[in-house]
C-alpha cells in the first residue's frame, strides 16, 4: 500500500491537463463523427459510466472526444491503457419507449469510452 | 436522525421533541476532516491555507462563463475558437483550465465544450451521476442540479422539468439533453435574445445568468441577477 504514488496524477497531468496528458495513446479511432452505434450491455462490476438507460440503444456519434483510460480501469489506478470517447446522441424516443410523439426531434447526447460501443 | 424520545410515557399522548442541536456528521464528512488534519499534521497545507482555498473556491461565479458568451455574440472569430478550443478561449475571460486556483493544481479534467443553441435547437446539461460541473468557469452547482430529482427526471422527462423552472419551448424546437458523465464538461451558448442590439459586451454578459448557461432558462432583457428584487408590504403587518 505505501509503495502507491499518490501523486501520480498531478505528476501526468500537470502543465497539460486531463484528457490532454493522454494524447496519443489510443491508437486509431474505430468510429466517425456520424456513425450508428449501439450501447453494449457490458458487465459492470463495482464501477461504470455508463447508465443502464443507454444499453441496448443505437445512436449516432456525435462528436470524438478525446482519448483516456476508461473509468473501469481508472477507478483503480490502472491507467496505462487508453480508448477512445465518443458523444453519441439519442433520438429520446429510442431511449424511453413512452416518450411523447409530439417531441420525436428531442435528443439526449452522453459519453462513451470505445468498448462500450459497436458498429451497427 | 434516530431519537429515543418518541416512545409514549404512559400519559397517553407522545411527544413531540425538538430536533437535534447538531446535524449528524455523515462518514463522508468525517472522511473530509479526519484527511484535513492528518494532511495539515504532516504539513502539506495548514488550516489557514486550507481556509483560503475554500474561500476562494466558493467566491468562484458564473461571471467569466456569462462574458465569454456575450464575447462569442459581438464577434464570431471569438466564438469558434469557444466551439473548437474552448479551453484556450476561457483563457479571454480570464480562467486558465490548468491552472485555474492559483493553487499550483489543474482542474480535474481540462475538456469544456461548449453547446451552441440555434433557434430549432436548445441545450440542457445534467450530469446524472453525481453532479459533474464546468467549476472553474461557474463555480459551484447550485443545490438543485446535485439532487436526484434534477439527475433522474431530466433526462427522461425533460420538457415537463424544464417547465418546472419556467421555461416552456414549442415542439419546433428540438431539447438536446446533455449527460455529463465523463471527462467533458459543458456549457450552454444560448440564442442571442431580440431587443439586444447595439449592446456592450458588458450589457450582453449581465443577462447570460447561470441557469441560462446550464440551460433551464433563457437569456432576455431586463432578466439580470442583479435586478432588485420585488418587495412584497406584509397583508398583516406587526406593531412594533
Amino acid at each position: 500500500m505505501s509503495q502507491h504514488d499518490r501523486t501520480h496524477h498531478a505528476k501526468i497531468a500537470t502543465g497539460k491537463g486531463d484528457p490532454q496528458c493522454f494524447k496519443g495513446t489510443a491508437g486509431p479511432a474505430k468510429f466517425k463523427v456520424g456513425q450508428a452505434v449501439r450501447i453494449k450491455d457490458l458487465p459492470d462490476v463495482f464501477y461504470t459510466r455508463c447508465q443502464v438507460y443507454t444499453r441496448g440503444a443505437v445512436g449516432e456519434v456525435a462528436v470524438v472526444t478525446h482519448e483516456s483510460p476508461a473509468p473501469e480501469d481508472e477507478a483503480w489506478g490502472h491507467v496505462d491503457h487508453s480508448e477512445w470517447f465518443y458523444i453519441v446522441r439519442f433520438k429520446q424516443k429510442d431511449l424511453w419507449p413512452e416518450y411523447p410523439a409530439a417531441f420525436a426531434n428531442d435528443t439526449l447526447q452522453t459519453e462513451f469510452s470505445e468498448r462500450w460501443l459497436e458498429a451497427v | 436522525m434516530s431519537n429515543d424520545h418518541d416512545h409514549s410515557h404512559g400519559h397517553g399522548h407522545h411527544h413531540n421533541p425538538p430536533g437535534p442541536m447538531v446535524e449528524e456528521v455523515s462518514d463522508f464528512e468525517a472522511l473530509e476532516i479526519a484527511v484535513r488534519e492528518l494532511a495539515i499534521e504532516k504539513g502539506l497545507f495548514t488550516a489557514e491555507d486550507h481556509r483560503r482555498f475554500t474561500e476562494f473556491a466558493e467566491h468562484i461565479g458564473p461571471t467569466p462563463a456569462a462574458r465569454m458568451v456575450a464575447k462569442a455574440w459581438l464577434d464570431p472569430e471569438y466564438k469558434k475558437q469557444c466551439l473548437t478550443d474552448a479551453i484556450k478561449a476561457s483563457l479571454a475571460v480570464g480562467v486558465d483550465w490548468l491552472n485555474p486556483t492559483g493553487f499550483g493544481t489543474p482542474s480535474d479534467y481540462t475538456d469544456l465544450r461548449v453547446l451552441e443553441d440555434t433557434p430549432t435547437l436548445h441545450h440542457v446539461v445534467v450530469c446524472t451521476l453525481c453532479s459533474c460541473y464546468p467549476r472553474p468557469i461557474l463555480g459551484f452547482q447550485p443545490e438543485w442540479y446535485r439532487t436526484p430529482n434534477y439527475r433522474r427526471r431530466l433526462v427522461r422527462w425533460p420538457r415537463p422539468v424544464l417547465a418546472e423552472f419556467g421555461l416552456q419551448l414549442p415542439p419546433e424546437v428540438e431539447i438536446r439533453v446533455e449527460d455529463s458523465n465523463q471527462k467533458c464538461r459543458f456549457i450552454v451558448m444560448p440564442v442571442r435574445p431580440a431587443g439586444t442590439e447595439g449592446w456592450t459586451e458588458d450589457q450582453l454578459t449581465e443577462i447570460v445568468t447561470r441557469d441560462c448557461l446550464i440551460g433551464v432558462a433563457l437569456p432576455r432583457p431586463g432578466m439580470t441577477t442583479n435586478i432588485p428584487l420585488p418587495v412584497h408590504k406584509p397583508a398583516n403587518p406587526g406593531h412594533h
